[in-house]
């Protein structure tokens, strides 16, 4: 009772840390990249200290309440994927309650920023809903594979039955895998997929009304979103880890390749991203379904 | 540069912030803006100093005035400099912002950006080079550390004054007052 | 070509052509006859206006309005040709040309606000680049730039010294 009662604290900060840690990451590999040096990587820490001695404007009720209900439910699913050998919430749900949550992050935002009179916030929160619609067709697709494959709807059953081998090796699944590499980029909102928040076209579209202290809730929440569609790859396809270490180790390994993808592609619009999103991935996770429902 | 020293960023979180994540709220101005890109791209790199364009006044903490000022850009300006949100400091980039610069006798640009608007220091140069902007930075956060760059204050402080210079500028402005306008009486 | 031309706008207009280089002409013409000669330089293959402009001749107490005009022919050469006119000082009454050339609507309305040439027939004589409205208008010989800047921007006091 009282390890679940720390586990349920420990994990979400674990995860903030690690959100902020690839954040920081992400932004000093771009810049090695560029061939400059870059800021060090725990200039999100800074920015966010920053922020929040920042005062803030507010636009009204919903304004305030809109962006909390976001952060809320983005550490909600974070309690339902085990990270290493430990999980918050893993007997309750699983797979069911996590596709359900995480579309509750997009909405919080929507409700929040519609309280500003900008129109590049409107641009902007359609086209970050659009997105999220689009990649959630072949992400149902892939986790009711899963669940047939393994027959249960619970993730820490499933790391434990990857003893035996990764889910992205075995036979019919590794379709799956492979859409859902190509569909992460759209769920980590990394180039090609960023026109959500686009700084340079849109004056960063949701977040133009943003100021102090609500600009600090959305990169923290940024940072779990990057958890979140880490963690579950290397959960579902990658065999989870025993212990924290190794699984930090595994998702730095896909976000690095996710970072190289980011640095060489420019940025679709929302139609080309729709129709890259329901065409190759979804026919490899529907042919993946297919499969797995005629061999078990 | 003290950004790793962890006693200072507990006895003052607020100062260390805003010194070490200045966002530059990406304003073109004048003839200035040519030499903000070479600032911000690989080879004078300047995020390493924290400095990052920010795209909307609510998110930035920094504004650097590039280059002449003319009566509609002056309007945008003051609007601009009012929705930026406190602490936030100002930069003059260049020699018109200072005394008009080249334009001196020009009958649209007006010639000491002080008036209208509090600013915290001037670079001198028509352009400066690139380093120069690095200069001022570190100036800047010395500024900062002893407690100088407090030109958001003193716009709250006189914002009669500063109000009373725009509308002889500008004529009739649109948009109410900020603060409180208080005059302090003669003698106190 | 080139010689038949000069010889056409000698004889049937009321003008004087004088070569400056090898494309290049300059013809001064009384202003009674500019829209004239603009039409039949735009049949005779000139279709494009560049600019219009003009100088303040304060001592003679004239304008002298200027179009620039050059021909984009394939199978002739490219010409400019500079068209002057002048028109008296203290009433600048002018006919608009953009039945002629459509593109002399902002250099019309910018030669009307920045010197007060008045063009019959505008459309939209209203400010293009300045903000307000000057007593006279500020690229004129006679306005005083240093008086100007003194009186309007020098009489605002600066905030520093007020406590």
């Amino acid at each position: 009772m009282i390890i679940k009662i720390v586990e349920i604290i420990a994990i979400p900060v674990l995860a903030f840390l690690v959100g902020i840690f690839f954040l920081g990451l992400s932004r000093r590999i771009m810049a090695r990249i560029h061939w400059r040096y870059g800021p060090p990587i725990t200039q999100p820490i800074i920015d966010i200290i920053r922020f929040s001695y920042q005062e803030s404007v507010s636009h009204g009720v919903i304004f305030d309440l809109g962006i909390i209900f976001s952060l809320a439910a983005s550490i909600a699913v974070v309690l339902f994927i085990p990270l290493g050998g430990m999980c918050a919430l893993s007997s309750s749900g699983g797979l069911l309650v996590i596709l359900y949550l995480m579309l509750l992050i997009p909405l919080g935002v929507a409700l929040s920023s519609g309280e500003g009179a900008n129109p590049n916030i409107s641009i902007g929160i359609s086209r970050k809903l659009i997105l999220s619609l689009g990649y959630e067709v072949p992400l149902i697709l892939i986790l009711l594979t899963l669940m047939t494959r393994y027959g249960t709807i619970s993730i820490a059953d499933i790391v434990s039955q990857q003893g035996s081998g990764w889910t992205i090796f075995s036979v019919p699944l590794f379709m799956s895998g492979i859409a859902y590499f190509l569909i992460l980029p759209a769920i980590l909102e990394i180039r090609p997929f960023d026109m959500a928040s686009a700084p340079q076209e849109i004056s960063s579209g949701h977040k133009v009304e943003y100021g102090g202290k609500y600009l600090a809730i959305i990169t923290i929440e940024h940072a779990f979103t990057l958890f979140i569609g880490l963690a579950l790859f290397v959960d579902l396809f990658l065999g989870g880890a025993s212990n924290p270490l190794f699984f930090f180790i595994k998702m730095l390994v896909v976000f690095i390749l996710c970072i190289f993808i980011n640095a060489v592609f420019p940025r679709f619009r929302i139609d080309q991203a729709i129709r890259y999103l329901w065409k190759w991935p979804t026919a490899l996770a529907l042919a993946g379904l297919i499969a797995t429902s005629v061999m078990w | 540069m003290d950004r790793n020293q962890i006693t200072k960023w507990i006895k003052n979180p607020k100062k260390m912030g805003s010194k070490y994540s200045l966002w530059a709220i990406y304003f073109c101005t004048g003839c200035g803006i040519i030499e903000i890109p070479p600032i911000l791209t690989s080879r004078w790199d300047a995020e390493r100093f924290g400095i990052k364009p920010a795209p909307s006044p609510r998110q930035a903490n920094l504004f650097l005035i590039t280059g002449y000022v003319t009566l509609k850009t002056l309007k945008a300006v003051v609007r601009t400099y009012e929705q930026m949100p406190d602490p936030k400091y100002t930069v003059g980039f260049g020699s018109c912002p200072i005394n008009g610069g080249m334009y001196w006798d020009s009958y649209n640009t007006i010639k000491k950006l002080d008036k209208y608007i509090p600013i915290d220091g001037w670079i001198a140069g028509c352009m400066p080079r690139p380093e120069s902007i690095f200069i001022a930075v570190t100036h800047l956060w010395t500024m900062i550390d002893k407690g100088i760059a407090d030109g958001y204050e003193k716009y709250k402080e006189k914002y009669f004054y500063y109000r009373k210079n725009q509308e002889k500028a500008l004529g009739e402005l649109d948009w109410p007052p900020l603060h409180p306008m208080k005059k302090k009486e003669e003698g106190q | 070509m080139n010689k038949s031309l000069k010889k056409k706008l000698e004889s049937d207009f009321d003008s004087s052509v004088e070569i400056l280089e090898k494309n290049g002409w300059t013809i001064t013409a009384n202003k009674n006859q500019v829209l004239d000669i603009l039409r039949f330089l735009k049949g005779e293959g000139f279709d494009y206006l560049a600019l219009i402009s003009c100088v303040d001749w304060i001592e003679k107490g004239e304008f002298e309005l200027i179009y620039i005009l050059s021909s984009y022919l394939a199978d002739k050469e490219k010409m400019h040709l500079i068209l002057k006119t002048r028109i008296p000082r203290k009433k600048p009454d002018f006919e608009t040309t953009i039945h002629i050339f459509e593109n002399a609507e902002p250099y019309e309305r910018e030669l009307h606000e920045l010197f007060g040439v008045n063009f019959n027939g505008h459309p939209r004589l209203e400010p293009l680049f300045l903000d307000r409205n000057y007593k006279t208008p500020p690229f004129r010989k006679d306005f005083d730039t240093r008086k100007y800047v003194e009186e309007t921007f020098g009489s605002i006091k600066s905030v520093e010294g007020k406590k």
